[in-house]
């Protein structure tokens, strides 16, 4: 017998029900009537409901098996062992070994993890040009600043960017006295706000290593509208490395290079660094047992003088690289000078938007004049930091002027950038040592 | 800014776009600049917006393998 509060239900509404979702009764065929008079039979929405239940359940299953990985990434067990492992490594080398990481993230992962307080005494971890954010020049924000003053543009960028100082002000300070700056998450974000209001001129504000400047790439030989313009920062991660290795101010002995520009760009091009500079270099990912593999792996080339670029970070990084995205920022931007923040300009160092889309080149869209600017606010030692020359703590105004909810210097904004992180968990870390 | 975050692919939607899952948050994200082909359950890097790289999820667990090796010496 059909009970009462069956019959009137709804064909939607009778797959909604968790009862039949959970299949308790799809071994009887049932018969219901639907809203108009059509009699369904449960047993053949049940199944189908079981079905889109069971795919669903799959998924899980197959997410649960990559799951089960990543803790090993983090135990404590290997963490302990690759330690010891590191423990004798430098025992054997018997001198100072200084390891330099390019990335914002390894800084952060580290400070955060407290590798720095696994390491032998004789093995020192120092942060290098990571931080995209903190490498943008002061005078590329006044630029943008200019152009949305003198243009009546909307700016667009990612939220790190709000905070960082320019010359005179930062975005957020512009953005409080009127000028239109908006937060996206994404460069299509910026692309949909352009293509939902044509009466806005969009400017989207791009920075970042190669990780990011593919992304834009792929935007820049798609987008075609009128009102909106990209005002590229970009910088390239390898250019930058020969010429750390070039400056005879900072003396290291290894690269951890960073895992997601490698993801892009591959483990190839690092391969002119043993080449030339006979120097080693490990392609590092960000989980603790990542970190300590690569740092391993270096110590391990030091003491036996065979330095090659190692991929410790295979899972994620191929020799070779994403292809597409390689092509795309072939094709979108071509290589050349950039302004680098308190560093001056570095040749061959950054991506500019090739002439053939100069129509989305905000730069050669509008005639920017010549402008003067400063990168550093007197006794800010941001350019120092940068380039792991000096501790953050060594900085006269780090943690007094410099804090992160007033940052002074542009390393202190961003959750990547060498200040911030030491801001953030250098007290703790502090603690753990002793 | 480099932050790419590993995300799980829970729905492909076709037309280059998936939505993926981080950490409970489910959002859209591009796959145009993927070569290989993504279905429901890969993991994939995200960043701003764009899949960028695939776990390779035999390599994962052959890297594995050699970890136990190399601890175990």
């Amino acid at each position: 017998m059909i009970k009462k509060r069956n019959i009137f239900l709804k064909e939607s509404s009778l797959k909604k029900r968790s009862y039949i979702k959970k299949g308790k009764r799809n071994r009887s065929k049932r018969k219901f009537r639907g809203e108009k008079g059509r009699v369904i039979y449960a047993k053949l929405e049940i199944g189908k409901n079981n079905k889109i239940y069971e795919k669903k359940r799959k998924g899980k299953q197959e997410g649960k098996k990559v799951k089960d990985i990543t803790p090993k990434y983090r135990n404590k067990e290997a963490v302990k062992r690759l330690t010891e492992k590191i423990r004798d490594e430098a025992k054997k080398i018997d001198r100072n070994v200084t390891i330099m990481h390019v990335c914002g993230t390894h800084e952060h992962d580290i400070v955060k993890a407290g590798i720095r307080a696994l390491l032998p005494k004789n093995v020192e971890l120092i942060a290098g040009p990571g931080c995209p954010t903190c490498c943008v020049s002061a005078l590329d924000i006044d630029e943008v600043l200019w152009l949305a003053d003198h243009h009546n543009l909307t700016i667009t960028t990612f939220g790190d960017m709000m905070r960082v100082p320019s010359s005179n002000e930062s975005l957020y300070q512009a953005q409080a006295r009127g000028l239109d700056v908006r937060v996206v998450y994404s460069i299509s974000d910026a692309v949909n706000l352009a293509r939902t209001h044509p009466e806005l001129d969009v400017l989207f504000f791009s920075v970042g290593f190669e990780t990011t400047s593919c992304i834009t790439a792929a935007e820049v030989l798609r987008v075609d509208l009128p009102n909106f313009s990209i005002y590229s920062s970009h910088k390239l991660v390898p250019p930058a490395m020969k010429l750390l290795l070039q400056r005879d101010d900072i003396e290291f002995h290894g690269f951890i290079a960073p895992g997601h520009v490698s993801t892009i760009i591959g483990s190839n091009p690092y391969e002119f660094i043993p080449r030339e500079f006979h120097f080693p270099v490990s392609v590092g990912g960000f989980e603790p047992v990542d970190i300590l593999l690569s740092i391993y792996s270096l110590l391990k080339q030091i003491r036996t003088d065979s330095p090659i670029v190692s991929n410790d970070y295979k899972r994620y990084v191929k020799p070779e690289g994403n292809v597409a995205a390689i092509k795309a920022m072939e094709e979108a931007f071509v290589v050349s000078e950039v302004r680098w923040r308190g560093l001056g300009t570095w040749p061959l160092s950054g991506s500019e938007i090739s002439d053939d889309y100069a129509h989305i080149d905000a730069k050669k869209r509008f005639s920017i004049p010549k402008l003067e600017g400063k990168d550093l606010h007197s006794k800010c030692r941001c350019d120092e930091v940068l380039i792991g020359k000096t501790k953050p703590q060594e900085c006269p105004l780090f943690m007094k002027a410099c804090r992160p909810d007033h940052p002074v210097g542009a390393c202190m904004v961003s959750h990547e950038g060498t200040c911030n992180v030491a801001a953030t968990y250098g007290s703790f870390l502090e603690e753990l040592q002793e | 800014m480099c932050l790419a975050i590993p995300a799980r692919v829970c729905e492909v939607l076709g037309n280059n776009m998936v939505k993926v899952e981080i950490t409970g948050v489910v959002r859209e994200a591009d796959t145009s600049l993927l070569s290989e082909e993504v279905k429901e359950g890969d993991y994939v890097l995200v960043h701003t917006g764009f899949c960028i790289s695939k776990l390779d999820e035999e390599q994962a667990k052959e890297d594995l393998k050699l970890w136990d090796e190399l601890l175990l010496e």
